[in-house]
């Protein structure tokens, strides 16, 4: 039967953790203690085994036709009918002329580009130390002016109209404490950006790490 | 779980989603073909027809477009339309039942299993499926299927990690109680064949 150690509890603790384990996502802080109980446990390597096949026919590629573009025609037109000035004004772009909303969505497009998409696929988990010495500092981006939290509610549009109104945009983040670090868009002085950034209140924190956006930074590091 | 490659056009996921907040329908439509794939694989097995597919897609990707604005930038753009996806499928499963049980009344009997049907494998895992509540089912294919983390399924079902992984561990131990009845082979026997094929 399992390890002595394990409990039953543990033991249907660790037999529920067996589908991640099998898929690959099984948090590696969680492997060595589930392989532990594995070794000693018959009945949850017979039930790995099993787990195994499910998981190999289950992801194996079905033969399911992809033709998107037929019901994505689909959408557009039930798109339409939920918008009908929308619809004619697509209507319009399909023929080649460019409506005048097309100049509010490429700025609206290119707003979102402040934003960045640094913060997602390059995601940073570094920890943030409680204190550190000067030998010891965090690296921080070059760039970086302002170090902000956001209330985890904040959508994604409320977001980018704060950075809009506060001359910033995202550069890296979040850090393990859930800290992004910001940049200047604009010469505007950094208090400013302070000031516009904290009036709202989806802003948990926020601290200037330098106060003038024109002075380049000396080397990746700051000293404190 | 990767995410999706970015769309032709290099505009990734969360970019592309502030457009359609602001109303851009050809960053919608960039998003629905970088998640059609996906979303297609995934529906597959419950779908009767291909037709219904499409249809729970393009639900899908209606309620992204009417949805986007409130968006939290917190989440992942794809576990936010994958909840919507699992959504969406769980009320056309329900509704897919509510239209069979008022043509048939015979219409209980598609989810049980008779021990006379000669059943390989392979039907055995879709015969198996079906006999699995609506949530097991879909939480079995988002981890197996899609190999979503833990918390990746908990994210896209709105539900806490303990039912999750409560849903997945009833699910396979009902699956593994039907395969002597799928096969008609002693339960023994019937894991080896499982395996062994």
């Amino acid at each position: 039967m399992h390890e002595p150690n394990d409990s039953t509890e543990q033991h249907q603790d660790l037999t529920m953790l067996l589908p991640w384990y099998v898929n690959g996502t099984l948090p590696e802080h969680d492997r060595p203690r589930l392989e532990r109980h594995l070794s000693g446990c018959a009945p949850c390597r017979d039930d790995l085994a099993f787990e195994r096949e499910l998981h190999r026919r289950l992801s194996d590629e079905r033969p399911v036709e992809y033709l998107p573009a037929p019901s994505l025609k689909r959408l557009q037109r039930a798109l339409d009918a939920l918008e009908p000035g929308a619809a004619a004004a697509d209507i319009q772009e399909r023929r080649g002329r460019a409506p005048l909303r097309r100049y509010a969505v490429a700025a609206g497009v290119l707003m979102s580009a402040l934003v960045g998409w640094l913060m997602v696929e390059r995601w940073h988990t570094s920890l943030e130390p409680a204190y550190h010495t000067v030998t010891q500092s965090p690296a921080r981006p070059a760039e970086e002016v302002v170090r902000a939290v956001f209330s985890p509610e904040v959508t994604l549009v409320e977001l980018q109209s704060i950075l809009a109104e506060s001359g910033l945009k995202i550069i890296s983040g979040p850090s393990e404490a859930g800290v992004y670090s910001l940049a200047a868009t604009s010469t505007r002085p950094v208090a400013a950006s302070l000031t516009a950034l904290r009036r709202h209140p989806q802003v948990r924190f926020a601290e200037a790490t330098r106060l003038d956006p024109t002075i380049s930074a000396q080397g990746s590091s700051q000293p404190n | 779980m990767s995410l999706p490659a970015k769309a032709a056009s290099g505009r990734g996921d969360r970019e592309l989603l502030l457009g359609v907040a602001a109303g851009d329908r050809q960053a919608l439509e960039e998003l629905y073909l970088n998640y059609h794939r996906r979303l297609a694989r995934f529906l597959s097995r419950f779908a009767p027809r291909y037709e219904n597919i499409e249809e729970i897609i393009n639900d899908t990707f209606l309620a992204v477009w009417q949805g986007a604005k409130d968006f939290r930038f917190a989440s992942q753009v794809s576990t936010w339309i994958m909840g919507i996806a699992y959504r969406t499928a769980l009320k056309s499963l329900r509704s897919q039942k509510h239209h069979n049980a008022a043509l048939s009344l015979d219409a209980s009997a598609e989810q049980t299993i008779s021990p006379d049907v000669d059943t390989d494998v392979a039907d055995w895992l879709g015969q198996g499926l079906k006999t699995l509540p609506d949530e097991q089912r879909l939480t079995l294919e988002l981890a197996y299927q899609m190999g979503y983390s833990l918390e990746e399924i908990a994210a896209i079902t709105h539900a806490p990690i303990g039912t999750v992984k409560a849903r997945l561990f009833h699910a396979r131990a009902k699956l593994r109680r039907v395969l002597p009845t799928l096969t008609g082979a002693p339960a023994a026997d019937a894991l080896e064949d499982f395996r062994g094929r």
